[in-house]
């Protein structure tokens, strides 16, 4: 899957996580900011990558502003940011779910 | 407790007196036409009674007038709310690169939602969230090699049109120094558009060899850092206003380019752009040296400035600005002379700058 725009999902509200994917050429770089970086910084951009890997983009961008988000938040955040940002809303992609 | 977000539509006198009253309330003060007119849209966030508790504006890519009371509220969780409307909807119409301007004390809340501040003063801080950021755009100015052993300059102009006036700032500088970036100010609301200005300038300058043309974006006297520049505004918004825009340059723009002097022309008529001057004397250096050079005067003995050039399309009287423009320009003038009176007919000001 290719990242053909950028794209947003998520709100900046308690519990949620927002992520914002665009265009890469680098690999997957995440840019975090989290009040709770230090304690589960590493495991938030691993869902990310995890995620994002599974949908077959090798490429992006990731701005995550998170707020405390469970893991199976930042997956579906991720999912939707994606299929957005490759266009594809229409097709869900059942399989990484 | 269940806030809910809802529209204002400010052009309704009850609802902008309520909105109004409410940021008053909170020490917001600036509620100038000029500022108010701008806004594309005003959310607000009601709490159960249906009482206003927060609300925040979006003029273009910049968020306005945000402002929340925390009473009876989670510290922070109001704000967040607003912000994350805000931001949603804009994300919406497909703008992702998004600034904000406020008093230096929101800082903080705004860095923890993800934005990155540009630039602070004592009292005002720029931050920007969102794709492409400032890395982006410096990313993708061109560079010579060897660069960093260089030195460096930068000018920036609207050039509104390009003038002799411009051209002789541009060669002072092109003499002076190994590579000269000119970074044209990126806002649409002059009468030449971005595009044809950026190529008159381009034109106007294409014999200069050591000298790069650059999109000045948003960092650079644009809609974002400088509204003083575009709106009529009070001394003392132009002063905050430019501080950042200064220091944005000295901070951020400079030291990523190495460009160690900035270039302007001295600023006789123009109120706003003599304080510009002034605050950038005081804001660069040591860090970035300023250079003022005395203004090129026409044959006649007057200044030569884009106003001037402005007023004879109005008048129809081109033969006048001969001498004033470079031939590029002056070809251009000629070709469009009727779109550019026709613009200036529907009401575009030519009097500012």
């Amino acid at each position: 899957m290719e990242i053909k725009e950028t794209a947003v999902a998520g709100t900046l509200e308690s519990s949620d996580i927002q992520i914002m994917l665009s265009k890469g050429t680098d690999g997957i770089a995440i840019d975090l900011e989290s009040d709770v970086a230090k304690q589960f910084g590493n495991q938030i951009k691993k869902v990310i990558t995890e995620t994002l890997t599974a949908m077959g983009i090798q490429n992006a961008k990731v701005k995550a502003v998170d707020k405390g988000a469970l893991d199976c938040v930042i997956k579906a955040r991720t999912i939707a940011a994606a299929q957005r940002a490759a266009k594809t809303t229409d097709e869900p992609a059942w399989e990484v779910l | 407790m269940e806030n809910q977000i809802v529209d204002l539509h400010l052009s309704d006198r009850a609802t902008r007196q309520k909105w109004q009253q409410f940021l008053e309330s909170l020490g917001i003060h600036n509620f100038s036409d000029a500022e108010v007119d701008k806004i594309d849209f005003t959310l607000g966030l009601l709490d159960e009674q249906g009482q206003l508790v927060g609300t925040g504006s979006a003029a273009g890519n910049v968020l306005k007038y945000i402002g929340v009371c925390n009473k009876e509220a989670v510290p922070g969780a109001r704000f967040n709310a607003i912000v994350s409307a805000l931001t949603n909807r804009l994300f919406q119409e497909h703008r992702f690169h998004l600034f904000v301007f406020t008093k230096a004390k929101y800082s903080a809340s705004f860095q923890h939602l993800g934005f990155k501040e540009l630039a602070h003063s004592d009292v005002a801080a720029f931050l920007e969230t969102g794709d492409p950021n400032v890395d982006d755009y410096l990313a993708a100015v061109p560079r010579v090699a060897g660069q960093e052993a260089k030195k460096v300059a930068g000018i920036v102009m609207n050039a509104n049109p390009f003038t002799n006036g411009h051209r002789y700032l541009v060669e002072q500088a092109a003499k002076e120094n190994d590579l000269v970036y000119v970074f044209v100010v990126n806002t649409d609301l002059s009468l030449f558009k971005t595009s044809e200005r950026f190529e008159l300038v381009k034109a106007g300058t294409a014999d200069l060899k050591n000298v790069i043309v650059v999109d000045g974006g948003d960092y650079m006297v644009s809609y974002a850092t400088f509204p003083a520049y575009f709106l009529e505004s009070a001394d003392q918004t132009i002063r905050y206003q430019t501080t950042l825009d200064a220091r944005v340059f000295r901070d951020t723009i400079a030291p990523a380019l190495n460009i160690k002097t900035r270039y302007v022309g001295s600023e006789p008529l123009s109120r706003t752009t003599g304080i510009y001057n002034q605050v950038l004397q005081q804001e660069l250096p040591p860090k970035v040296a300023l250079k003022i050079i005395e203004r090129k005067t026409a044959t006649n003995g007057n200044y030569i400035t884009a106003t001037e050039v402005r007023k004879c399309i109005k008048d129809d009287n081109l033969d006048a600005i001969m001498g004033l423009v470079p031939a590029t320009t002056q070809k251009f003038v000629e070709d469009h002379v009727a779109i550019l009176q026709e613009r200036i007919k529907e009401g575009m000001n030519i009097n500012g700058n």
